[in-house]
């Protein structure tokens, strides 16, 4: 059996942490070995998922009063403070060398990590979809994606985390409901500092996870570097990643100001906790049908394109849950789409929310 | 020993050892070639597990080794060892399917570089009873097939046998 390639890259820039496996992936030919990345941010940044607004979730002017970089990775879930307290284990595999369902993949992504925790004396476990807990607190979350030919999942060992500035870089509605996430982060996660009294050494840990990770896939692993090719590939990618409009993209409809918008035409949102994430709707109402539609927030959906294709085939739609319900459902049955915790009457429920929703000023 | 004795040892040792580009392949254990180990089956009806030589040299010296439990279960393909080197970390699996009756860990606990000086003798691994031998045992192979089809493997992979000796 091939072995898998690990790249230990320690300490990197905040961007490279994120841009080095969308590179390797986008890299990816038939030929590339399945690759493990360990790598960590020599200092912190802000990371929002695919599908999020960043406006909408980062409390952008601390943000960049505090230097704080800011990206956007091409991997659904929310937006995250990081630092130098987690180390992120990404996977970069073949499409063949991983479960088709993503509930299977990260199933398979999450039982080495498990492990790890176990073999510390944490008594983590994988609560499905895609989270790792520790009586009943989160250790840290995992996220899928499909990059050119390969497929990506990515997670963390969470050494440490700073529950106080991850409340502090959110945008919230207010500092009292800022205080709230910042209680609820603090009783709902948990790290292994917190679990052991101490912080356990970075080189131990993460070379029981790769011994958990041989034992869990049953192939072997063998350390190794990027190529000049998957390097060269990542810094393009970089050059994206630091652009505007990478980060901004989503909230298109915020922006437009080309159509004059009066009383039959207006704008309005929702906001509609799946089991799989929120969902965030923005339409543009013209005379009840949906003119244009925006779909964001922390769920987790693939292949990339999907959320795109699904707000161009609502386009013209009676904002009625009928009509929604029978194209989302015709989506979903022409498109292999996969949503773990987002089904056809959540899409019906988050953009029936606008429904009755004031107009946007 | 008398010098006899000697002489009898090394034709003993010629007539059941290869040595190709410094690989050893003893002809009387058996192999299993794609997952790279040597099966020696004892008197008792158990079996001795271990790395073959090509194996240590591609691994490189180990660094660590984590067995499975004796009493253990295992069926076949899967690990019952990590073995680790500085720069690998691979499973090693079940020939076919059996349960763990010692392993080796003592002697590694000492002396981790034993597999890389010694993979056929004080280097084994693991003694396992086997459990559904007869389906399971098919692909194994001893004497001119194996060293026929480790010499190829050395000559496609460019391998140079190599023991430590510190």
């Amino acid at each position: 059996m091939n072995p898998i390639r690990i790249l230990d890259v320690g300490l990197v820039s905040p961007m490279r942490s994120q841009a080095i496996y969308h590179g390797i992936a986008y890299a990816m030919k038939p030929e590339t070995p399945d690759t493990i990345i360990l790598v960590g941010p020599t200092d912190p940044y802000v990371c929002i998922g695919y599908h999020q607004e960043l406006e909408k979730e980062v409390d952008v002017e601390y943000c960049r009063e505090h230097r704080l970089p800011m990206y956007r990775r091409e991997v659904g879930g929310g937006a995250v403070y990081l630092d130098k307290g987690q180390v992120f284990t990404q996977w970069i595999f073949h499409k063949d060398k991983l479960p088709a369902s993503l509930e299977e993949r990260f199933a398979l992504y999450i039982k080495p990590l498990v492990d790890t925790y176990q073999s510390l004396g944490i008594a983590a476990t994988h609560r499905p979809i895609n989270d790792v807990h520790v009586q009943g607190k989160k250790i840290g979350g995992t996220g899928a994606a499909q990059m050119g030919e390969a497929e990506v999942v990515v997670g963390s060992l969470m050494f440490d985390f700073n529950f106080d500035l991850m409340a502090r870089v959110l945008k919230v509605s207010s500092e009292k409901m800022r205080d709230k996430i910042f209680q609820s982060l603090n009783e709902y996660m948990t790290t292994m500092t917190r679990q052991l009294g101490k912080t356990p050494d970075y080189e131990t840990v993460k070379r029981e996870y790769i011994r958990q990770v041989v034992e869990a896939l049953g192939r072997p692993a063998e350390y190794s570097d990027p190529t000049p090719e998957e390097i060269a590939v990542t810094e393009e990618l970089e050059k994206r990643f630091a652009s505007d409009e990478w980060l901004y993209q989503k909230g298109g409809l915020r922006q437009t100001g080309a159509v004059k918008i009066h009383a039959d035409v207006y704008l309005a949102e929702a906001a509609y906790k799946s089991p799989g994430g929120l969902i965030r709707a923005t339409a543009r109402l013209r005379e009840g049908r949906i003119d244009d539609l925006t779909l964001s927030g922390d769920f987790t959906m693939l292949p990339s394109f999907a959320v795109g294709a699904l707000e161009q085939i609502l386009r013209g739609v009676t904002l009625d849950a009928a009509p929604i319900r029978a194209k989302v459902t015709e989506f979903y049955r022409n498109l292999v789409v996969q949503s773990p915790g987002v089904g056809v009457e959540d899409w019906v429920n988050a953009i029936m929310a606008i429904k009755g929703q004031a107009p946007l000023q | 020993m008398d010098f006899g004795a000697r002489l009898e040892s090394a034709i003993r040792n010629l007539k059941s050892e290869m040595i190709y580009y410094g690989c050893d392949i003893p002809e009387d254990l058996l192999f299993d070639f794609e997952r790279d180990l040597w099966v020696r089956f004892e008197d008792d009806g158990t079996a001795t597990l271990g790395m073959t030589d090509t194996a240590q040299t591609r691994g490189g010296k180990l660094v660590n080794i984590v067995f499975k439990k004796v009493g253990k279960t295992l069926k076949q393909g899967q690990s019952v060892a990590t073995i680790e080197s500085a720069k690998w970390v691979g499973p090693f699996p079940m020939p076919f399917s059996g349960e763990v009756v010692a392993t080796n860990e003592e002697t590694f606990r000492h002396d981790i570089l034993i597999a890389n000086r010694d993979p056929y003798g004080a280097g084994w691994l693991v003694k396992v009873r086997p459990t559904n031998l007869e389906a399971e045992r098919g692909h194994l192979m001893g004497g001119a097939d194996a060293v026929e089809k480790y010499k190829q493997r050395i000559v496609e992979l460019n391998i140079k046998c190599y023991r430590c000796v510190d």
